[in-house]
């Protein structure tokens, strides 16, 4: 390639603006606005701040993570809450709230334990049992656990711990009438 | 003409593509990649799954988590305060003006605890010493003395406390220099109920003593210094963890003085947290040399002397730092004030603790200086600006080395062009100016927050974080820039939360309380239970999980 012959040209062709060949004008077009893009970077900021990390390095996420409102809960106020209509499930151990929905197979309405959601259930955990015996109706006031062997209070205490590392603790239970 | 007249191509066709072939891949490859990702700049901090009503979550540095352990102390069998100081660390350093080794610095330390105990008659355990000393080698060696010997001292955060301390909490004795040694006798003679024996730093004035023979004992350092140096060392029992190290008194938000009590545990905190300011590519070491704006008696002013002495770096102050004068506080220009820490015995500051004031002195200064090279300024300022909206600054580029080196040279000196980082706390910055504060000083930035019952950071940004945010000048939040997550052991919540707006998915605006290890205990506990103290700022939580504090003069 003699380049004698391709500059010239190509000076002749800047200064003139001779568009006799479109694609060799198309290049330098498509050069000239990438050099000027080079030069001169953009430094517009978007109106609203986006929401998305690809969007912009500037970005801020559209919601904070969730959290529960820790709330006082009663016996009759705690029962709705056992999935059937497909919202949250809680189950109560010991005075402690617990927010189960992650464990749905197993307290939801079709789960092996479905029977604790949103009942009181430290006596069935105490025992180990899943009976409906080990439930005391939402009227009555709750089980005190007095009756309760040493071994079965530690084996209750152990399903504590194990279901404050597993699920959230969301509430507690108190008495009807305390609220 | 036919289509095969309009696609005729030659040599020129061949040599502008190559060219344009090049521009596309230097307009797409010199695209500036951003220093820290903007995923982890969306998850600050980690928010508890439950909160209290009236309360927002409990939210944790993200590199804690909910479940992580708070460190603790820095390294590993490093339980107390004289641990700080390695034995076995040969080089020497210069803390203010004074080169010195360890191993020198420990020698003096136990020579002048000796010798407060020989000379004053001071009980380890129950006697207390009230340090009114300005920033100097002879507040550390004091520190260190009385912390060794399980003496707590007295600090104070401003002058003005001071005749209020003296009633409520008399100390044993008084370490002060010889030119506030009038102010202290005048306050000595007026409370007229005790006995005080003042230690005097450097020269004091020699009609003073007669008047104070009665009441008062005088007694020179430098004669604490020999008398202990000569002769056996007294030695009593090793501290522990958990024994109080000292008492920093200062104004709470609603003027009245409260008292935070630091053990060693709060130090050895406080020190890990203010390691971990720094990324592990750009940590502390002993080459650095650092300055602090923040005095120390302020529990996090003494944090950072710690965590120089620790890391084996040189330390020094600036001027405005000392607070004890008797013509009352210093007052300098914050420039000044800057060159003040760069003198000639001392080596260059690397690392800057700096005041939000100063900070924004040196910005303006430096870009008004910038300006002045008319025909390079615009581009270079639109260069860094695009840099900054894509996450990336550096000092070595071709703007800086045209435009911006020349105008930081000629504001601070030799400091613009040894200093890789600045630490900004003591107040909030302002929004509209953060992003010019970062393209003139071109490194890495921390906008930290502290409180005087933290020994510490209570929030600290990401050092590489280059965010910019609209101002929005109807909220009072909306003109402050956010100081970032917790750091990593200090958990921080807000109470007197507004639940419905929270609810609603709005961000908790309420007062911050804070717990965790660098976190001290007052000594008139408020009501809040399990451990929280409350600093009695408001503040509120953004949606990547930073905090916004809000000044406490509002």
């Amino acid at each position: 390639m003699n380049l004698n012959n391709t500059t010239t040209p190509l000076l002749k062709m800047a200064l003139t603006l001779d568009f006799g060949t479109p694609v060799n004008t198309s290049l330098l077009i498509y050069i000239l606005y990438s050099v000027q893009r080079i030069v001169f970077p953009s430094t517009s900021t978007p109106s609203t701040v986006p929401t998305e990390f690809k969007d912009s390095y500037s970005w801020m996420p559209k919601a904070h993570p969730p959290t529960v409102l820790f709330k006082t809960y009663t016996p009759r106020t705690l029962e709705p809450f056992s999935g059937k209509d497909g919202g949250r499930i809680l189950l109560a151990i010991n005075g402690i709230v617990f927010d189960v929905t992650s464990g749905k197979s197993f307290y939801g309405p079709n789960g092996m334990y479905g029977n604790f959601a949103g009942r009181d259930a430290s006596r069935g955990m105490a025992k180990q049992s899943f009976d409906l015996e080990m439930l005391t109706p939402v009227d009555q006031p709750l089980d005190k656990l007095e009756d309760l062997r040493s071994d079965e209070v530690e084996n209750m205490k152990g399903w504590i711990d194990h279901f404050s590392n597993k699920y959230i603790i969301c509430g507690k239970l108190v008495e009807n009438d305390a609220v | 003409m036919s289509i095969s007249d309009y696609v005729v191509t030659d040599d020129l066709t061949v040599l502008l593509g190559l060219i344009s072939v090049s521009v596309f891949l230097l307009h797409s490859l010199y695209r500036p990649q951003p220093l820290v990702h903007p995923i982890l700049l969306g998850r600050q901090s980690e928010a508890g799954r439950v909160r209290h009503p009236g309360e927002s979550a409990v939210y944790r540095n993200y590199g804690t988590g909910l479940l992580g352990r708070f460190p603790v102390r820095p390294e590993k069998d490093l339980n107390t305060v004289s641990g700080f100081l390695k034995p076995d660390f040969d080089s020497p350093r210069t803390l203010w003006s004074t080169k010195i080794t360890n191993a020198q610095l420990l020698e003096r330390i136990s020579a002048v605890g000796t010798g407060l105990i020989k000379l004053t008659g001071l009980v380890p355990k129950e006697s207390n010493v009230l340090l009114l000393l300005n920033d100097s080698i002879e507040f550390v060696i004091s520190d260190f003395a009385l912390s060794a010997h399980s003496i707590p001292s007295f600090t104070l955060s401003s002058p003005k406390l001071l005749s209020r301390v003296l009633e409520s909490h008399p100390p044993s004795v008084i370490i002060t220099h010889g030119s506030f040694l009038p102010h202290i006798l005048e306050l000595v003679y007026d409370a007229h109920e005790h006995h005080h024996t003042i230690v005097v730093v450097g020269q004091c004035d020699t009609n003073l003593l007669p008047k104070s023979a009665t009441q008062v004992r005088i007694i020179r350092w430098d004669d604490v210094e020999s008398e202990g140096s000569k002769g056996e060392r007294v030695s009593g029992p090793a501290p522990s963890q958990g024994d109080v190290v000292n008492v920093s008194f200062f104004e709470s938000t609603s003027g009245e003085i409260q008292g935070a009590q630091f053990t060693h545990e709060n130090f050895t905190a406080g020190v890990t947290a203010t390691r971990a300011l720094f990324p592990p590519s750009n940590a502390l070491s002993s080459l650095d040399t650092i300055a602090s704006a923040h005095s120390l008696s302020t529990a996090f002013g003494r944090v950072i002397a710690y965590t120089a002495l620790f890391e084996g770096a040189s330390f020094t102050t600036l001027a405005t730092s000392k607070l004890f004068h008797v013509d009352g506080e210093l007052s300098l220009d914050d420039i000044v004030d800057i060159k003040s820490a760069a003198t000639s015995s001392t080596p260059s500051p690397t690392v800057l603790f700096l005041k939000p004031g100063h900070v924004e002195a040196l910005s303006s200064s430096i870009l008004a200086n910038a300006k002045k090279s008319f025909l390079f300024y615009p581009f270079a300022w639109r260069h860094k600006l695009a840099g900054v909206s894509e996450g990336f600054i550096t000092r070595e580029s071709l703007w800086d080395r045209t435009v911006f080196d020349g105008a930081r040279e000629k504001v601070v000196g030799q400091t613009a062009n040894t200093t890789r980082t600045v630490v900004v706390s003591g107040g909030p910055i302002d929004l509209a100016s953060l992003t010019p504060t970062r393209i003139a000083l071109s490194v890495p930035l921390v906008n930290t927050h502290s409180h005087p019952t933290v020994a510490g950071p209570v929030f600290a940004s990401q050092p590489l974080d280059l965010q910019v945010f609209p101002t929005n000048s109807s909220d009072k939040f909306g003109t402050l820039a956010h100081v970032g997550a917790p750091s990593i052991n200090v958990e921080a919540k807000l109470v007197n939360v507004q639940d419905d707006v929270v609810e609603a998915g709005g961000d908790p605006v309420g007062v911050i309380v804070v717990r965790g290890p660098p976190v001290g205990s007052l000594i008139e506990p408020t009501e809040n239970g399990e451990g929280w103290v409350n600093t009695g700022e408001t503040g509120r939580v953004l949606t990547n999980g930073a905090f916004k504090v809000l000044n406490t003069k509002q």
